[in-house]
């Protein structure tokens, strides 16, 4: 068995349910694996096959519905079931995204963007703070890829990240892909993006594919993991490791599920890129 | 927000910065996403429902769902419950009145597959039990456990349809009588007689031993009773105190 808390290094990859048993049967060499959570809190057979992964493997749990963009109350209910799940599996990390899904009982998938001011930066601090007392730990929060960005905002997207780490105390997971979509669809400077977000809150970093999409002879870009990496996100993840350091990287892919050896060559690739990253910044120290 | 399941409402797409992608194309981004992963959703635990009517079809009734239906929460693997009652009161399914009950039997089968495998009952403890208290026996289903009467043979619809291009079984074949539930090798799903089926589901729906015995003849109680133990349907049960909790 891992060690509960143990934090991951190198690059991992999102597990799937459809590589669950070949990864069972061939217990391949990667240093982490992070699942959402959702797919575990119903099916009791789904968590015991997670359990036998959580023996031989640190595991993520990477939230997608706790809504914490709400403005109303957070599904206590949903939290119980993550903080069940949380002290089962002893997870490595727990991560959660910035985005709102709720309202009127209902709830969409859509991980949509809040407005950034000053109240809704209040709102999710209290329900980042509220999730970390909850689940004893704390959590890192993911940047969207953005498709829109509302007028109200008064402040910009890193700038929102940064404060709401200091006020909450949470960590920040830096997704370079919707860094680099989000700049394309609605125009922002991903350099500037990475020079906004605070390094030392940055615990996580996020590579995955993106589709490129036609609307009306516009082209917008589609954040659906189901390619691999683009080159120029492996450019923007020089720039974020040269900004952040080593910081522990996973390879998500969920449209058009590859072969999970096609993941784990993704993280191949990440991890020289983290090796050389490394290099650069000792001779930088040396020098 | 409820916009975002139909054409994007005017008072939203002004909320929008316009310098971007053009607003209604941006939220449309957000409502694919959200109909494509539903209805894929929906498609992982119907795929016979899926064959029977064609996949465009499906889709089209996955999209009339997802609008009436949104979810609840954000569990995928929880989706779906209300959509065999959706299908009865669709009225493009109309000609295909054994539809509903096969997409009954494939939720039923969805949450048996989730469960744990059922845990032996107590069979020593249950032999302790003295014959005077034996009427006021309760209970408890394993998790998963599912009963389904249909007046289709929806048991061969639903196995006759495990690949593509299969022809419909005998629909005059009759009634069946189902029973649902995990077991140590997957999903088992028994077809019983009318009386043993009406005894389980009153079991399984909290009745006790004596209430539940009315539905078969006392000839074949006790082979009832052997029956069910050997299936490791229940996995516990209690004696009902004299006030009937």
């Amino acid at each position: 068995m891992i060690a509960p808390g143990a934090l991951p290094t190198g690059t991992g990859i999102g597990l799937r349910s459809q590589h669950v048993a070949e990864l069972l049967a061939r217990r391949p060499a990667v240093p982490w694996l992070e699942v959402h959570p959702e797919n575990y809190l119903n099916g009791a057979a789904a968590c015991a096959s997670l359990e036998s992964v959580r023996r031989d493997y640190p595991v993520s749990l990477h939230g997608v519905g706790l809504s914490l963009g709400t403005a109303g109350e957070l599904d206590l209910g949903h939290l119980g079931r993550l903080k069940s799940l949380v002290d089962r599996i002893e997870p490595c990390l727990v991560s959660e995204h910035l985005s709102w899904s709720t309202i009127g009982g209902a709830y969409l998938n859509h991980l949509l963007p809040l407005p950034y001011t000053e109240e809704s930066l209040a709102v999710v601090a209290e329900h980042v703070a509220l999730v970390q007392e909850t689940l004893g730990c704390r959590i890192l929060i993911e940047n969207p890829s953005s498709y829109l960005r509302f007028r109200q905002s008064s402040m910009g997207e890193p700038q929102f990240l940064a404060e709401l780490a200091r006020r909450a105390g949470c960590g920040l997971l830096c997704d370079v892909n919707n860094i680099h979509v989000s700049a394309w669809n609605v125009g922002l400077d991903a350099d500037a993006y990475l020079d906004a977000l605070p390094a030392p809150a940055v615990a996580e970093i996020h590579l995955a594919g993106h589709a490129v999409n036609d609307a009306d002879g516009r082209v917008v870009l589609i954040d659906d993991h189901g390619s691999p990496v683009a080159p120029p996100v492996w450019a923007l993840y020089r720039e974020a490791l040269a900004r952040f350091g080593p910081v522990p990287t996973l390879i998500e892919w969920d449209t058009d599920l590859p072969e999970l050896d096609v993941l784990l060559s993704e993280a191949r690739t990440a991890d020289g890129l983290q090796a050389r990253s490394g290099l650069r910044t000792e001779r930088a120290r040396a020098a | 927000m409820k916009s975002l399941l139909g054409e994007p409402a005017p008072a939203l797409v002004d909320l929008v910065e316009g310098d971007g992608l053009d607003p209604a194309a941006g939220l449309a981004v957000y409502h694919h996403h959200v109909f494509t992963t539903l209805t894929a959703a929906l498609e992982s635990v119907f795929p016979v429902v899926r064959r029977l009517v064609d996949p465009r079809f499906f889709a089209y009734a996955a999209d009339a769902f997802i609008r009436a239906h949104p979810p609840a929460g954000p569990c995928l693997d929880e989706y779906g419950e209300a959509f065999p009652g959706f299908l009865a009161d669709f009225e493009a399914c109309r000609p295909l009145p054994w539809l509903p009950d096969v997409a009954r039997l494939e939720w039923a089968i969805h949450r048996a597959s989730q469960a744990p495998a059922g845990e032996p009952l107590d069979s020593a403890g249950l032999g302790g039990v003295p014959p005077s208290d034996m009427a006021r026996l309760r209970f408890v289903a394993t998790p998963g456990l599912a009963h389904l009467s249909s007046p289709w043979p929806v048991d061969r619809i639903w196995l006759a349809h495990q690949e593509e291009g299969q022809a419909l079984p005998d629909l005059g074949a009759g009634s069946v009588w189902l029973e649902i539930g995990p077991s140590a090798a997957g999903v088992l799903i028994r077809s019983l007689d009318p009386a043993s089926f009406s005894f389980r589901m009153a079991l399984a729906e909290g009745r006790t031993l004596g209430e539940a015995a009315d539905a078969v003849p006392d000839a074949v109680l006790e082979s009832e009773i052997r029956g069910f133990l050997g299936d490791n349907v229940f996995s516990n049960f209690t004696i009902a105190t004299e006030d009937g909790a």
